[in-house]
Formats: structure tokens, C-alpha cells, sequence
């Protein structure tokens, strides 16, 4: 059955009118309204999944690609929207995380902040963070990144903690600033090549001048680097993870960081691919830093939410380590290193989804986080300790789950192009993160059972309210299983993911297809002719659009 | 209490904005204006409102419905653009046209109630904006009285209590 492309509509239209339902009747309050705006809710969520399983499936499963030019606007006039197998993995594991997440929250989000509007904000944060997946313009990928910053400045906040006020204004600044340098990227690209569309973008590039190319990729590099976040812009997402709502954190964790990872993965394999060769040194001294601090940082954190959330930056490195060894491949495939990064992205979506949400039921139950005063959960909540030693083991990378699989495809690449000392501080990142994930463990479930909070427990003791809680943990954690024993069909899938990814042509063919491909001879002569008109500034008129026909050729 | 020449012209200015923003919103598919436009000059009205009847009354009569007009504009435009998909595409523009008796033959499609579900959008957020900034300055206003009757605070926001809540994330380590 053809997939019709429609369906790319489908993860961004879905929550959005499911959200617009809910606004429409919030006045009319009361906890029946809440528990139909989580019928409602849920709903959005399950066909968001249904629609990204059958995305996943047409093109990582069958290799095939997906454009929509929203009424029918061909491609640098409207918007448009594409999806290939990175975008679908990425919609796919979003799906699951928001899906999980969401009963975890329904358990223990308060009816004071649910009237304030936390099931509307859910769904627009799932719907910012579904459009920049799908988006194939630099401009409409600005925009939704905005969607979800202001979905996720106010989940940051609800309920007006001081504590969360405090987070929440490094957030928005934080987040703003890189905001604006992606703007000033985007104004770069405009001006320069004339176009926000990033097939047109991918195709212009290659013959614009070498300083055009360093600063635009060095923007985007800043601005998605400390979204992401990388090592030098990481400070927002330490001080401010801790103070929301546990369920907030996991959603969190689980999909905004991997925006940013996803836009320097698009970006670099789409727009300056041979930058991943002539920027390798650059990008690997900046994976190894991340992940040693984000290790280190995380050993000196006296809280679990403070410890998982420097293991996210943590992560983030080993990601981007992936991504700097994507051009070079060794003896099993060209671009083996971009299909390890999908493959540690999709584990480290689960797992650390998990484990937050399990690090959260520890916190609500306890009253506190601080892990010098709780202890002995282990034989109150036995099931609970369970569930976090698997996912901490998980994270760490013990062999029949996914961090085994995906830490060892990591480390063979690094070696196989002979990376020494980044493989060696992947190494001893995962070490520090296995004594982090023991810590953890130790600290919170071993020894006298000490409650330091006095307000007595009503969250963990309403059996339903345990079971919404812990069942997407066990969930996770058997789909991180799951990931971890059938690994080999899985590197199958997201080295295809990987190719495609890394196909240029097939990306700029896919969203303007009018436009014909020339011979290698007429390419040669179009490049030394059509070179000047492109950084002249007739091209930076606003004529820039109708731009001379540029050889599509040339991009390799 | 506001002045006189005030609600004057908020019982004449009001209905023009109004006809006003409708026009610029069936105007604007090919023309300067559209639903955004429109929007904020319907908010325009409202503000009037604000200004000569005081905060608390329009509250009361439109606050209620401000919620709902921001969920039904953004149900609007993407339902405009679930009709799209009659011809195949998401928002594809479907066009027909209706024949109104002295008026002559008026153009509608998709793009129209699109634009229709931005107004309603527009107007709803913008409103709430100036309703809650509104409520604020005259809070600030009420502080501004205490603060020159009798002479304890500096300014509004110089309460010491207030100005350290939160330590440094380290602090509690």
C-alpha cells in the first residue's frame, strides 16, 4: 500500500487540533473536563504514534522518501515538509517517549497545574517538536523551534515555584540567545544564497564562497551545539531540569535536547557534509569535553535529577562523536559512525525517559531528591528499585540491553578510523557513568530505610496511581531490551537510516523535483560560469529566488 | 473614571473598528491585510473598550470566552486545511464562489476560513494580553498610591522578604 504524503501532517496537525479542542471547552472547568481533556489527549498521542510507525516503516523499512509542499506550493514558495528515515526514527521514538510519559503524568501532575493548562501544553510541545523533525525550510524549523520553547518556558513553570521561576529564567534566556544566532544563520543563508529552503540551501552551498560556508556552519553549529547541548552552551539544562514536575523532566529529557541533536545531524550530513571531514579535530575535542564533563559534572550533583540531567550532556557527546566520524567509514560502511549515533540516539530516548521517570516515582515518594538523606526504598518498593537498576544498567551499557549495542557500534568506529583519545574518553565516560548509575542506586534504594520529608506518602500508595507510574517504566525498559537483543536487524535499519541521511542528491531531488539533473560535462562548465553570478550581488537582489540555474551535479 | 470625550468616541470608534477588521479580513487574500491584521485591529476595539469602561467590566463580558475563541480559531485553520485534502493535498486552496443578490459573485475558499480561524486567533491572544497587562498596571497604580500616602517602601519591588527565594543550586548541597 503506497503511503500517501499527508501523512507528514498527520504528528504536526494531530496535537495541535487536539489541543484547540481542549482550549475551546476549558472554561467550563471541573475534574470531569480533566479527565476529558486526558481522554483527548491520549487520543492525539495514539494516532501520533500510529502515523509515525507507518512513517517509520514506509521509509526506514522500505527506503523511500516523503515531501509535502503544503497546497501544493512547490518548494521555495511554500512550506515544506519532509520526511526521510532520520525524520521517522526521530518521530517514532517521540511518539513512544510522549506516549510513556503521559501516563506517568496524568498520575502525578495536581489538578491545580492540569487547570492551568498542562495537557494543551503537552500536546503543543509534542506538536513544535514533531514540526522541526518534518521541517525542510530553515525558516519553518525557527518557528517550531520556538513552538516548543514556549510550550516547554511554560511547562518549565507551572505551578510558580520560586525555585522553578528561578530555572526558568536562565531557560528562556539561555534558550533565546541561541534562538536569535540560529536567526542570524538563517538571515546569513538568506542573504547570501537567496533561499531558506534547505534542498536549495544544500545546492547553492557548494559553490558559495569558503567564508559563507565557515560562518553559516559555525552559527548553526553554536545555536543547535548549545540547544543540544554541548560542551562550552550547556548551562542552562543543569539549572534548570531539576525544579518542574518529575513527569515535565522526563519529557524533557526524553525529546528537547534531541532537537538540537537532530538539527546538527541533518544539517551537517545535508548542508557541509566534507565540513565533517575538515572539521573532525573541532567537532571530536568537543564530543570528548561533553562527555567528560557532562561525567564528571555529574559525580559532584548532590540530587538523582541533577545527576541524570548531566548525563544528558553526557550523552550528547557520545552522539556528536558519532556524527564527526560520519564521512569516514571503515571496513562495514561509509557513514557506519552517523548510523551508531541513530542507533545511541533512539537508546538514549528510552532509557533516559526511563530512568527519570523512575528517578521521579524515588523523589515523590521520598519528598526529596538529596541523596545524603534518603535510603532503603528497596524494600518498600521493590518492583520501583528493580525497574532502576535495570534502566541504570542500561544507561551504562551492560550487554543484553541497547547501551551495550550502541556504545560498542560508538567505540568501533572511533577505533576503526583510529580516534585513539576520544575512544578512550568514551571509555571512561561510560566507567564514570556506571559508578554514577551505582551511586544512584545505592544511595536510594540500599541501606536504613530514612524519609526525610514528613508529608506523608499519597502518590505511591494509590495502587493506580503506582501502576500509571511504573507500567511506561517497564515498558521502556523492555523496549530498551528488545533494542539490545535484536541489535543486528537494528544497525541494519539505522545504517539504512544513516545512507539515506547522508544522500544529498536524493534529499535535493526529492523536494524540487522539476528541476533535472545535469551531465557531468554541462556541470563543469555551469560551476565555472554560474560561480560569480552566485556571490555577486545581482544573487543577493531580491530577484535572489529566480537565482541562474545551478548545477545539481556538482553537489556530491 | 475615565473622561468624558472618551466613551464618546468609544460608542463611535468601536463599531467602525470592528467593520473595520472584518474588511480587512475578506480583503486580504490578494490585497494588503488578512486575518492577522485584522485580528489586532479587532483587539484595537477592544482595547478602546478597556480604556473607557475600565478593565473589570470588559473582563467580565468577553473574558470568559477568550480560551475558547483561541481553541476554535486554531480548529478552524486546521479543519480549512483538512478540506485540502478533498484535492489531494493538506491546504490545498478549494475555491467556489457564491452569488449574493445586489452584491454580485463573492469568492470563498479554504484561504478564507483559514484566515478567518488566524483572526479569531489573534483577536483572542491579543485581547487576554492587554486585559492581563491592564490588570498589572493597575496593580503597579494601587502600589503607586500606597507608596505616596505613607513612605515605607522604596519602590514596589524593593521588599527585601521578596528579593531572595531561591539560594544558588549549590546552596542546598
Amino acid at each position: 500500500m503506497a503511503v500517501s504524503a499527508n501523512l507528514l501532517a498527520v504528528p504536526v496537525a494531530a496535537p495541535l487540533l487536539a489541543a484547540a479542542f481542549i482550549l475551546l471547552f476549558a472554561r467550563w472547568g471541573g475534574r470531569r473536563r480533566i479527565r476529558q481533556q486526558i481522554a483527548l489527549t491520549s487520543l492525539a498521542l495514539c494516532l501520533n504514534l500510529a502515523a509515525a510507525a507507518i512513517l517509520f516503516q514506509a521509509t526506514a523499512g522500505r527506503g523511500e522518501r516523503f515531501v509535502l509542499q503544503l497546497g501544493d506550493w512547490s518548494a521555495p514558495f511554500g512550506i515544506t515538509f519532509y520526511g526521510d528515515g532520520l525524520s521517522a526514527t526521530l518521530l517514532l521514538l517521540t511518539a513512544i517517549v510522549a506516549l510513556a510519559v503521559y501516563p506517568f503524568a496524568v498520575a502525578t501532575i495536581d489538578y491545580h497545574r492540569a487547570r492551568m493548562g498542562f495537557h494543551p501544553l503537552y500536546l503543543f510541545l509534542l506538536m513544535g517538536v514533531n514540526g522541526a523533525f518534518l521541517s525542510g525550510d530553515l525558516f519553518n524549523l525557527y518557528v517550531f523551534f520556538e513552538v516548543l520553547l514556549m510550550a516547554s518556558f511554560v511547562l518549565l513553570t507551572i505551578g510558580a515555584q520560586p525555585a522553578q521561576t528561578n530555572s526558568g529564567i536562565r531557560y528562556v534566556v539561555l534558550n533565546l540567545l541561541a534562538s536569535t544566532i540560529f536567526l542570524v544563520a538563517a538571515g546569513v543563508a538568506y542573504g547570501t544564497l537567496g533561499t531558506l529552503n534547505m534542498a536549495q540551501i544544500a545546492e547553492r552551498l557548494p559553490v558559495a564562497s569558503p567564508a559563507v560556508q565557515t560562518v553559516f556552519a559555525g552559527l548553526l553549529l553554536v545555536s543547535f551545539g548549545s540547544k543540544a547541548p554541548s560542551l562550552p552552551l550547556f548551562f542552562w539544562l543543569p539549572s534548570s531540569y531539576h525544579t518542574p514536575p518529575p513527569a515535565v523532566t522526563a519529557l524533557f529529557g526524553g525529546l528537547l535536547t534531541k532537537v538540537g541533536i537532530y538539527t546538527l545531524f541533518r544539517s551537517f550530513t545535508l548542508f557541509f557534509p566534507e565540513l565533517l571531514v575538515s572539521w573532525q579535530p573541532v567537532l571530536l575535542t568537543i564530543s570528548g569535553a561533553t562527555m567528560l564533563v557532562g561525567a564528571l559534572g555529574a559525580l559532584a550533583q548532590p540530587g538523582i535529577r541533577r545527576v541524570l540531567s548531566f548525563h544528558i550532556i553526557s550523552h550528547v557527546g557520545f552522539m556528536l562523536m558519532g556524527l564527526a566520524v560520519a564521512q569516514s567509514g571503515n571496513r562495514l560502511a561509509v557513514g557506519f559512525g552517523l548510523g551508531a549515533a541513530v542507533i545511541y540516539l533512539c537508546h538514549h530516548m528510552i532509557i533516559k525517559t526511563a530512568l527519570i521517570m523512575a528517578g521521579g516515582a524515588v523523589e515523590l515518594h521520598m519528598g526529596s531528591d538529596r541523596l545524603v538523606s534518603i535510603g532503603g526504598l528497596v524494600t518498600r518498593q521493590p518492583l520501583l528499585a528493580f525497574l532502576f537498576f535495570m534502566s541504570a544498567i542500561s544507561l551504562a551499557g551492560v550487554p543484553p540491553f541497547s547501551g551495550f549495542v550502541s556504545k560498542l557500534s560508538l567505540l568501533q568506529i572511533t577505533l576503526d578510523t583510529r580516534h585513539w583519545v576520544v575512544s578512550g574518553v568514551s571509555l571512561f565516560a561510560s566507567l564514570l557513568t556506571m559508578i554514577n548509575m551505582m551511586r544512584l542506586w545505592r544511595e536510594s534504594f540500599w541501606g536504613e530505610y530514612n524519609r526525610p520529608s514528613r508529608v506523608p506518602v499519597r502518590i505511591l500508595q494509590s495502587r493506580i496511581r503506582q501502576r500509571l507510574m511504573l507500567t511506561p517504566v517497564a515498558v521502556l525498559v523492555l523496549l530498551s531490551l528488545a533494542l539490545g537483543i535484536w541489535g543486528g536487524p537494528a544497525i541494519t535499519l539505522s545504517m539504512r537510516v544513516a545512507q539515506q541521511a547522508l544522500d544529498r542528491q536524493a534529499y535535493i531531488e526529492a523536494v524540487s523535483p522539476s528541476s533535472r539533473i545535469s551531465t557531468a560535462d554541462a556541470d563543469l562548465h555551469l560551476i565555472s560560469s554560474g560561480t560569480y553570478l552566485l556571490v555577486s550581488p545581482v544573487a543577493k537582489s531580491g530577484t535572489a529566488a529566480h537565482a541562474p540555474p545551478i548545477s545539481r551535479g556538482s553537489v556530491r | 473614571m475615565p473622561e468624558l470625550y472618551l466613551r464618546l468616541l468609544n460608542r463611535i470608534l468601536t463599531p467602525v473598528l470592528l467593520l473595520l477588521a472584518l474588511y480587512l479580513l475578506f480583503r486580504g487574500h490578494n490585497l494588503p491585510g488578512g486575518g492577522f491584521i485584522a485580528g489586532l485591529m479587532a483587539a484595537a476595539a477592544f482595547q478602546l473598550q478597556i480604556l473607557s469602561r475600565g478593565h473589570r467590566s470588559v473582563r467580565s463580558t468577553v473574558g470568559p470566552y477568550l480560551h475558547s475563541g483561541i481553541g476554535l480559531g486554531l480548529a478552524v485553520a486546521i479543519c480549512a486545511g483538512f478540506v485540502g485534502l478533498l484535492e489531494g493535498t493538506f491546504f490545498k486552496g478549494i475555491w467556489f464562489s457564491l452569488h449574493l443578490p445586489f452584491l454580485g459573485d463573492l469568492k470563498l475558499g479554504t484561504p478564507v476560513i483559514f484566515d478567518l480561524g488566524v483572526f479569531l486567533v489573534v483577536a483572542s491572544v491579543t485581547t487576554s494580553y492587554l486585559l492581563g497587562l491592564s490588570r498589572v498596571s493597575d496593580t503597579a497604580s494601587l502600589r503607586l498610591d500606597e507608596t505616596v500616602s505613607r513612605i515605607r517602601y522604596d519602590s514596589a519591588g524593593s521588599n527585601p522578604a521578596e528579593a531572595s527565594v531561591e539560594p544558588g543550586p549549590r546552596a542546598e548541597s
